[in-house]
């Protein structure tokens, strides 16, 4: 297990990460644009989708796949309701609410991070575990939207998103949120990407491979670098303070998400590959799609504590220590 | 020089992921003009670094006459009733006007 864990910490993406951590927290000047920032998350979601396309294509999609599809679901689903229950006691309901679905829905990068690591061991793994990321995106935040406005129902008077304002504005239908929460561009390019593979297959995965495959490793490790920063900075010049529970909800859920994932994993007989993937698809937490939608959808609670949770603590803690524990737990299970 | 006309400038400051939501909310009372710029900053929701599509602010200006502002003020209070996070900061500023349309 240790030898796993030096293995990922001398991953040069791993440790560009670190280095953007370390620069981050001693308030470093060194900046990425944002624009590059922002491309470079656009060029891995690209990626990842063309190369889970075409793997589809090539492959096609097996009763294994099926079954893993399965089991994402439902993760996407067990996730933000037993999340939701248990922080229910702790913080408010729209803060239980959007952590829910912060901790339901994925993180595409941490999820690109574990192939890597799997690559970097020579662990296979299907390309239909891309469309397993893709549908564990959106049931947490459907099912967190629902939550919220359950708990507006039960509030009573005053102003809510639910209701029309004094000066006339329409109130937050659902609608609107699920137009805003299946629009998302981040969900959609990953969507269209993937479909642009499947239709291209392997001819297309060749004729795209320096775009998808010879610069991967390089971008990703730039694009670590800017997390890393990111992570840092949000740690130590915040002027957020999460509790002390929600730290250790945020420490601990991903590995009992991961002990979950994996036991549902061993159930349907998937691959070592397919159950680390699930295993890190479900202790990741969600910062680009879920904070997006929560912001419009559930205003009611705070980004700080959601976002800040999601990746100042579960992102790094995934990606340095999550993965290659997930990965000996196969390991020891799968062998 | 021709005089100068009296107006005032909503600066409004708010999550990118609100942009969409306040510019429908403009167009509800009329207002089709507006400049946006990205924005980075902190506050009580931690950094916005930019670097992300879900951290990352925008400044939205508005040029608008008095009438229309308050309709607006109204709407954007509802919006921060409800939880939104937006910051509404109001001017007076004097305009050169546009120039007047040849006949």
């Amino acid at each position: 297990m240790i030898a796993g864990f030096t293995q990922n910490l001398l991953d040069p993406a791993i440790l560009f990460f670190v280095l953007g951590a370390f620069i981050g927290a001693i308030r470093s000047n060194l900046e990425i644009p944002p624009a590059i920032a922002k491309f470079l998350s656009i060029y891995l979601l690209m990626a990842l989708g063309l190369k889970g396309g075409a793997e589809l294509a090539t492959k096609g999609l097996p009763a294994e796949g099926l079954l893993a599809i399965l089991a994402a679901v439902l993760m996407a689903t067990l996730v933000p309701a037993y999340s939701f229950l248990i922080l229910r006691r702790r913080v408010d309901a729209y803060d239980a609410a959007a952590i829910a679905a912060t901790y339901g829905s994925v993180s595409a990068v941490t999820f690109i991070a574990s192939q890597q690591f799997l690559r970097n061991h020579g662990v296979e793994f299907g390309g239909y575990m891309t469309v397993a990321m893709v549908v564990m995106e959106s049931p947490a935040i459907v099912m967190a939207v629902l939550l919220a406005s359950y708990v507006r129902s039960k509030g009573g008077a005053g102003q809510s998103p639910a209701k029309a304002g004094p000066s006339g504005l329409p109130p937050l239908s659902m609608k609107h949120v699920l137009h805003e929460a299946f629009t998302d561009g981040a969900h959609l390019l990953l969507i269209g990407s993937l479909l642009v593979g499947f239709a291209v297959g392997e001819h297309g995965k060749t004729m795209m491979a320096p775009f998808t495959a010879d610069i991967f490793k390089g971008l990703l490790a730039l694009f670590l670098l800017e997390m890393g920063l990111m992570v840092g900075r949000q740690i130590f010049e915040s002027k957020v303070r999460i509790d002390k529970s929600l730290i250790a909800f945020a420490l601990l859920m991903p590995m009992v998400n991961a002990t979950v994932a994996l036991a549902l994993a061993w159930l349907f007989d998937l691959s070592r590959g397919d159950a680390t993937l699930l295993a890190a698809l479900s202790a990741s937490a969600s910062y680009i799609v879920v904070p997006a939608i929560v912001r419009y959808a559930i205003p009611e609670a705070r980004p700080g504590i959601y976002f800040t949770m999601s990746i100042a603590i579960t992102f790094p803690f995934n990606i340095l220590f999550g993965i290659p524990l997930y990965f000996a737990v196969t390991g020891m299970l799968w062998n | 020089m021709r005089a100068l006309e009296q107006k005032k400038m909503l600066t409004l400051i708010a999550p990118s992921e609100l942009q969409r939501l306040i510019l429908e909310t403009l167009s509800r009372r009329g207002i089709g003009g507006y400049t946006v710029v990205p924005a980075t900053g902190a506050g009580a929701s931690g950094i916005q670094s930019g670097m992300l599509f879900s951290d990352s602010n925008v400044v939205i200006y508005i040029i608008l006459s008095e009438p229309r502002l308050l309709s607006v003020l109204e709407d954007l209070d509802d919006m921060m009733q409800r939880g939104y996070r937006i910051k509404a900061i109001i001017q007076d500023i004097a305009l050169l006007p546009r120039k007047p349309e040849s006949r």
